[in-house]
Order: structure tokens, then C-alpha cells, then sequence
């Protein structure tokens, strides 16, 4: 699972399709087929899809794999979703007064070869998932099931919600969709740049739930952030995406990307960064990002992107921990937090300037942020308090934030981490 | 060489659970591992049917089946064994049978 995840290229010996096969033709013809109904069919769409997946692998069991599985699941999704639409024809125009479905009966079922059409599908389905009128907390779902092929069970699992909770997201979402005028199926994929900001948000959403998430499973969290790379490296290939932004965008997954691993230790528990092992970091995932940051700076803009792909290209190109240029790191959370005002900026910097200037410079950063409410409550912020006083000498205030942060600490790892902590300071 | 034949019935309505396209993605890989293991076995991978069709009776056709939704045969398979207990090893390595509710009959074909 190493390179760009936007091509699989390696063949699973035991069913001779690449990782994620059915996956991502789900993804592919949902997009494809999408294009060619309108989007207000998406359900029926994607049912269309489901069908077909479950008909190739009974087929494909018994006749074995057909010379261009692609090509076949196109087709017979296709000529599906065909036959669904012509028997709710009648119906259909009696209740929208349009009649388009024709053009689709006359279509004649070939899988689209190029991989640029696919892509411009793909793109195109990713700006409907980003529809200013779904509900933000439904776009990133939508994403998830209909471009990346996950089920609402998966989805879940991933985002730590209830199931009904994905459910109900994505019922939002579909109600739009279905409210969705079919004109806005014929404007060309430029017309939907406006959207663009929206885009990056689910993208940086998506990314997030795999490198952040509390899930303890590692292929399930490096499965999210390759899905994340996979759409940002389209959308940045394309002029409709191709911006300084999205480019800081793709730069900083693959930066962070690149030390996932590293990250967690053997059970899944978490590494702090002074803890990994330098030599786990993905060098070629480094390199890619190094790359992005480049053509991310060619421009006049300097985005919330910019400066989060700033930080992470310190940490990952510094030699050793102590080696790290925490001074510019200091600046770059100064910079970020003009640009996309929020306390956990402040704190960030808090720790950058007590690796720089000793714990003291830290806790008075610290010291001059008036914490929101919700921050008081937030269990990094006393973890880091807690860290500070703990450097600084100061072992009782220590004890009680630390004591403070292991009570609302979410998850298992991170309160193994808090413990960790809590026991160096009674040998003190 | 086995040389006994057996008729494999699967009974009951068509699963209503939808499995995730990972989910398929591995149930393809158990198929083929299973195929594999029992190509001696496999005589006729056979295939699903379809849920209605016709019965016919000394006085005449109707529409059917008309037994009860479990009791609907919804595909075969037929598997060449030594014995029951040999066809029973095939049938129970299916992929399928891991399942809830899978359920299929066994049935030596008498040869003349």
C-alpha cells in the first residue's frame, strides 16, 4: 500500500483484482452513471451499483473473471439502472413533466475508457457531495458512501457515529439531491468552482478522521487518509482544482501522512513525536509532499493549508527532535492562528516555544489566552498544562491538570499516554 | 476419484443483507480460495434461480413454487464425494455456510 493511492496497481493473489476493487468501481460507476441520469437519481444509482456488484460476484465465481471486469460491471449496471428508469418513466414524467429518461435508453452501454472522463466524473460527484445546500455534517457522509464505496455500517465505524446517525445524515443529503434541477446536470464541471472552498473543507475532513481518529485499527485509519490523498491528487491534477490551496492541501496529508505510522505504537497506543522512530517515516510520501509544497508556494496565497503544510515539512524534515526548528514552528502557529483565529493555535505555539525557549516562555503563552469555556473542559488542554508545569518543576499543578485531562481523555490510548506521564512524575 | 454425486440445494429466500463492496471484495477472494481447495469436488458450480417459475401437474401449469419461502429452492450445486460426510466437508467450507440462516440440502444422486 505504498506510492499513490490513486492508482491500486497491486494484484491480491487470491482473486486476481487489485486492493480495493469493488470499492472502487463502486465509487466509479456511482460517479459515472450519476453523469448520465442526473443527480436526483443518485439512490436509484447507486442501487443500480449494489446490484451489480452482488450479480459480478456470483457470476465471476462460477465463469471466472471476464476479460474486462470494468467494462462488464458498466455494462451491466448500465443496462440496469436503464430498466429501473424506463419502468418509472411513466411515472416520472407525470410528476416533473420532463422527459430525458429517453436519451438515456438510447445510450449505448460502453465503459467510458479514458481516464480523464472518469476523473472529470469522479470530480464532478465530489462538488455535488459539497453542495451548499446540504447540511455541512452530510457532506462529508455522502462522500464516503458514494465516491469511496464505503456502507453505512463502515462509515460508522470510521466517524464514530451510531449507524442510524450515518443514516439520517445521509437522508439529508439525499432529500437535496433529489430537489436538484436537471440543467444542473449539463453545466460544465468549471461552473461548480464556487465550490471549491467547500471541497477542500470535506477533503481536510476526511483526512483528519484517519490521521486523528481514536480508531485503534491502522489499515482502517491509513485507508481514510489514502482515500483523502487519492481525491486531492484528482482534484489538484485538474484545472478546475488546481490551486496554491489545494496544493498546501495535498502537501500537508501527505506530510502528516508520511508519519502515520510512526505514530502508533505495536498495540495501537500512540507515540508522542519525541518517541517515534524517525526511520518508520515514509520517504517517498515525504518527498511527494515536499513536491506539493513547492507548487503550493508559486503563488501570492497563504492559506490556513499553507501554514498546517509548513509545520508539518518542519517536523518531518527536521534530522532529530532536538534538532527541530521550533522557532519557525512558534511562527507558523502565530501565522495560522491570524488567518484561522482559534485558542488550539495558541497552544500548539505554547508547546513549540517551550521546546524553544524552555517551559516557562511555554506556560506564559499559555497564560496570556483567555481560555473559551469549551476549552477549560478540553482534555489537551490540560494534558499540555499539565506537561508544562510538569517541565517547569512545578509537580503539583502538574498532578492535578494531568489528573484533570486523564478524566475526559476519549480514549484508551490517549489515558495510557496521560498515565505514562502521571507515573514519571511521582519518581520526581 | 470420488465417485458418488451429489445434488446440493440451496434452500430459502435470497439474503436481504447487503454486504459493503470490501465486504464482496473478500467474499470473492473466500470463493475462489474454496473453489480452489475443491476443484476435484466441484462438478457444476450450478447457479442461483430465479424466485418464481412454473409447476406443472397432471392437470396442468400454475405459477410457483408455492411452498413456503424456506422451503424455495434458490440454487444448486453438484459435487462429486466418496461419501456424506465427504460432501458435507464441501458444502460446509462454502463461504455462504458461514452466513446466518444459510441452509442447504444434500442429496445423493442415484445412478442407474
Amino acid at each position: 500500500m505504498r506510492g499513490n493511492p490513486g492508482d491500486g496497481v497491486l494484484l491480491t493473489a487470491a482473486s486476481g483484482l487489485v486492493d480495493h476493487f469493488f470499492r472502487r468501481e463502486y465509487g466509479r460507476l456511482v460517479a459515472i452513471l450519476t453523469r448520465k441520469v442526473g443527480v436526483r437519481h443518485v439512490d436509484l444509482v447507486e442501487d443500480a451499483v449494489q446490484t451489480t456488484l452482488m450479480n459480478a460476484l456470483t457470476s465471476w465465481v462460477a465463469k471466472g473473471l471476464p476479460e474486462d471486469p470494468g467494462a462488464w460491471l458498466y455494462r451491466v449496471a448500465h443496462n440496469h439502472l436503464v430498466g429501473t428508469l424506463r419502468n418509472d418513466a411513466g411515472r416520472l414524467r407525470i410528476l416533473e413533466g420532463a422527459a430525458n429518461e429517453s436519451t438515456v435508453a438510447a445510450d449505448h452501454p460502453v465503459s467510458p475508457r479514458f481516464h480523464d472522463e472518469v476523473r472529470d466524473d469522479l470530480l464532478r460527484m465530489l462538488f455535488v457531495c459539497c453542495d451548499e445546500g446540504i447540511p455541512r455534517d452530510s457532506r462529508l457522509v455522502l462522500a464516503l458512501k458514494t465516491l469511496c464505496g464505503f456502507s453505512t455500517a463502515e462509515i460508522a465505524l470510521r466517524l464514530f457515529l451510531s449507524e442510524a446517525n450515518v443514516l439520517k445524515r445521509l437522508g439529508r443529503a439525499r432529500e437535496h439531491l433529489r430537489e436538484v434541477p436537471p440543467d444542473f446536470d449539463s453545466l460544465p464541471l468549471q461552473a461548480l468552482q464556487s465550490r471549491l472552498a467547500s471541497v477542500h473543507v470535506v477533503l481536510y475532513l476526511l483526512f483528519n478522521e484517519g490521521y486523528l481518529s481514536a480508531q485503534s485499527d491502522r489499515t482502517v485509519r491509513r485507508e481514510m487518509c489514502d482515500e483523502a490523498i487519492r481525491l486531492t491528487t484528482l482534484l489538484a491534477k485538474h484545472p478546475v482544482g488546481a490551486t496554491p490551496e489545494t496544493f498546501a492541501l495535498l502537501a500537508l496529508m501527505y506530510l502528516h501522512g508520511a508519519r502515520l505510522t510512526a505514530r502508533l505504537d505495536g498495540m495501537g497506543g500512540l507515540l508522542l513525536l519525541e518517541e517515534q522512530d524517525r526511520s518508520l517515516w515514509d520517504r517517498e510520501q515525504m518527498g511527494l509532499g515536499a513536491e506539493w509544497l513547492q507548487r503550493a508556494a508559486s503563488g501570492e496565497t497563504f492559506t490556513r493549508f499553507h501554514a498546517e503544510a509548513g509545520i508539518a515539512a518542519e517536523h518531518a524534515f527536521a534530522p532529530s527532535f532536538a534538532q527541530t526548528r521550533w522557532k519557525e514552528i512558534a511562527d507558523l502557529y502565530a501565522m495560522l492562528d491570524r488567518i484561522a483565529p482559534s485558542p488550539l493555535n495558541a497552544m500548539n505555539r505554547a508547546v513549540a516555544v517551550a521546546e524553544w525557549q524552555g517551559p516557562e516562555a511555554g506556560l506564559a503563552v499559555l497564560k496570556a489566552i483567555e481560555p473559551p469555556p469549551w476549552l477549560l473542559g478540553y482534555y489537551l488542554w490540560d494534558a499540555v498544562l499539565g506537561e508544562l508545569h510538569r517541565r517547569a518543576g512545578h509537580t503539583e499543578e502538574a498532578r492535578r491538570y494531568i489528573e484533570q485531562a486523564l478524566a475526559s481523555a476519549p480514549t484508551d490510548a490517549e489515558r495510557e499516554l496521560l498515565r505514562r506521564r502521571l507515573a514519571s512524575l511521582g519518581s520526581l | 476419484m470420488s465417485t458418488h454425486k451429489y445434488l446440493c440445494m440451496y434452500r430459502g429466500a435470497p439474503s436481504q443483507n447487503k454486504p459493503s463492496p470490501a465486504q464482496m471484495q473478500e467474499m470473492f477472494a473466500a470463493f475462489n480460495g474454496w473453489k480452489d481447495t475443491f476443484k476435484a469436488n466441484i462438478l457444476d458450480i450450478g447457479s442461483k434461480l430465479k424466485p418464481s417459475g412454473k409447476v406443472l401437474t397432471a392437470s396442468g401449469v400454475t405459477d410457483g413454487p408455492f411452498a413456503e419461502a424456506k422451503e424455495v429452492v434458490a440454487g444448486f450445486m453438484i459435487i462429486a464425494a466418496d461419501d456424506y460426510e465427504g460432501a458435507v466437508a464441501v458444502v460446509k467450507a462454502m463461504p455462504t455456510m458461514q452466513m446466518p440462516g444459510a441452509c442447504v440440502e444434500i442429496r445423493e444422486m442415484a445412478s442407474f
